[in-house]
């Protein structure tokens, strides 16, 4: 059994976890930046930076405590090492080299998306490769063939927003609050997701791909004509987005041949809206459905620990002048999609 | 031992120090790659650069730089259970500029700020003396002063003007009430966001 001590620090969340091959999670200490970024109404990079290089070393430090461990019985030092914020990122990274140079022990840096992608696989043994996953968060919106460790084939991408932008505008044109995701959803929970005419961009086209441009313009639109409930504009962004995610989804599981299983991972999929109808969907198609529980779903150090032990299991380990990446696709081959620029 | 991080300015520098005296040392210019070089360079030191204290600089300089050397002092601070303090860009260029010159009395270190201005602070000689505490001004706003150094000292009204970066062998040049500030960040500005609801 090897023990992994997991960092992350690639948006507003500073985080330290401890994490076994045997998917133990032995500590997790995380520090949220929200309320630092909450009067911007978004992530500030230059606040999150000097946020996480306060406040990393003694969240390592609470977690080593919390799992009865000293440093020197950690089996490899996992940090992400992209994408990202790169200042938030090279702090993590360059706490994660120095580690694990004074320690000697390995260093593994581990791309922040693959942590979402096989984050479901620490949540349940059970979930084997090959499997169709469907990467959302606030950066990315991907579909993603998972074949194994590091072999990833992107079938779909967003060509504009992400789908938790699309949240985070919402919530800031609708005055709800950030983050932008939980508020939507709250807010959603006593509006009628019928009441506003919303469109579903690219829904039932024959291209793959995701795109949620649009749909932000309409919930603009649909605040300043003033005929609807903020909590009837959530609801029905809501749904919209569900739909989008459901069509988009379905034309790749009837693609996917030999996915044993219908992921989902990242932070909107902390969404129960869209947790369920995905849920709905895989039934329909006679496939197991995995989604992390909701701590695993947020960024969090757990994953990146996991992921670097399915890493360190293949021998996988990197130099100490490893270059921290802003941008790192998971499938580095994917065709460059129109409009999509730095998301694909 | 003392493990010195200086990563405050494009150069990437790092030294033993053992009673006031520099074992070994690394320093190159990195421009950005402090973030990829520093650690490789702790661990070209003798010993993997392994100290019974880190000395670190806590800045005013490249963000992004302090950051890097932050991270790697508390880092190895934490896992060499070893005591992790700071000092500052300004303290030890003024060391190193009146261990050059024994002659000067005083001087104003100045050095690139942000948007157009220096970060500017007067120290005296022998003992090491800051006179005033570290400010961030437009250039004009600096009062004229005989003689300037660091970074931007021809930003500055000066009768000379000494070109001067951050080396971390020069830390031993620094007394030890220059050597005990908390590691964290010396910034000099705030972030530049405005609150956006």
């Amino acid at each position: 059994m090897a023990l992994i001590l997991g960092l992350e620090s690639s948006c507003d969340e500073t985080a330290a976890a401890l994490v076994t091959s045997d998917r133990a999670v032995l500590a997790h200490k995380l520090a949220t930046q929200e309320a630092a970024h909450r009067p911007f109404g978004g992530v500030v990079p230059e606040i999150a930076a000097r946020a996480h290089v306060d406040v990393l070393a003694l969240l390592i430090e609470q977690a080593l405590e919390e799992a009865g461990v000293a440093l020197k019985e950690v089996d490899a030092i996992a940090a992400t090492a992209g994408p990202g914020l790169i200042g938030g990122v090279m702090v993590g990274l360059v706490t994660g080299k120095a580690l694990a140079h004074a320690v000697g022990k390995p260093l593994i840096a581990v791309n922040h998306l693959e942590g979402h992608a096989l984050s479901p696989r620490l949540a349940d043994p059970a979930l084997q490769f090959p499997y169709l996953l469907l990467l959302v968060s606030g950066g990315h919106c991907q579909l993603l063939f998972v074949e194994g460790v590091g072999r990833y084939r992107r079938l779909a991408t967003t060509i504009d927003d992400a789908a938790g932008e699309a949240f985070d505008k919402t919530a800031k044109l609708l005055k709800l609050g950030f983050p932008g995701g939980p508020a939507v959803e709250a807010a959603a929970r006593s509006g009628n997701p019928k009441a506003v005419p919303l469109p579903r961009p690219l829904v039932g086209t024959a291209e793959p791909h995701f795109s949620f441009a649009g749909l932000k313009s309409a919930v603009l639109r649909a605040r300043d004509a003033g005929l609807y409930a903020p909590e009837d504009i959530a609801a029905s962004f809501q749904q919209a987005v569900v739909d989008c995610l459901v069509d988009r989804t379905r034309r790749a599981i009837e693609r996917a041949d030999g996915a044993t299983a219908l992921v989902v991972a990242g932070g909107v999929a902390a969404n129960q809206a869209i947790r369920s109808a995905l849920e709905t969907l895989a039934a329909g198609h006679g496939l197991p459905f995995f989604a992390p529980p909701l701590w695993l779903c947020t960024d969090n150090a757990a994953m990146i620990g996991w992921a670097g032990a399915e890493r360190f299991a293949l021998g996988l380990t990197d130099p100490l002048d490893v270059v921290a990446r802003p941008r790192w696709p998971l499938d580095p081959d994917a065709e460059t999609v129109r409009g999509a620029g730095v998301k694909a | 031992m003392i493990l010195v991080i200086e990563t405050a300015s494009t150069a990437c520098s790092v030294a033993l120090i053992d009673d006031g005296q520099v074992v070994a040392h690394v320093h190159e210019d990195v421009a950005r790659g402090h973030a990829e070089r520093l650690v490789p360079m702790i661990a070209e030191l003798p010993e993997g650069g392994r100290a019974d204290a880190i000395l670190v600089n806590c800045g005013p300089g490249s963000f992004t730089g302090v950051r890097v050397g932050l991270a790697a002092a508390k880092a190895l601070g934490l896992a060499w259970g070893v005591p992790v303090t700071g000092y500052s860009t300004h303290a030890l260029l003024a060391a190193a500029l009146f261990d050059q010159q024994p002659d000067l009395p005083d001087a104003l270190i100045a050095i690139e700020g942000g948007h157009g201005e220096v970060f500017v602070q007067n120290f005296t000689a022998h003992p090491l003396t800051a006179r005033d505490a570290l400010r961030s001004l437009p250039p004009a706003d600096v009062p004229p002063c005989p003689l300037a150094a660091g970074s931007a000292a021809g930003r500055v009204s000066a009768d000379v003007a000494i070109m001067i970066g951050p080396d971390a062998r020069h830390a031993r040049l620094l007394p030890p009430a220059f050597c005990c500030l908390p590691a964290t960040a010396i910034y000099g500005r705030a972030p530049d966001a405005k609150p956006n609801p």
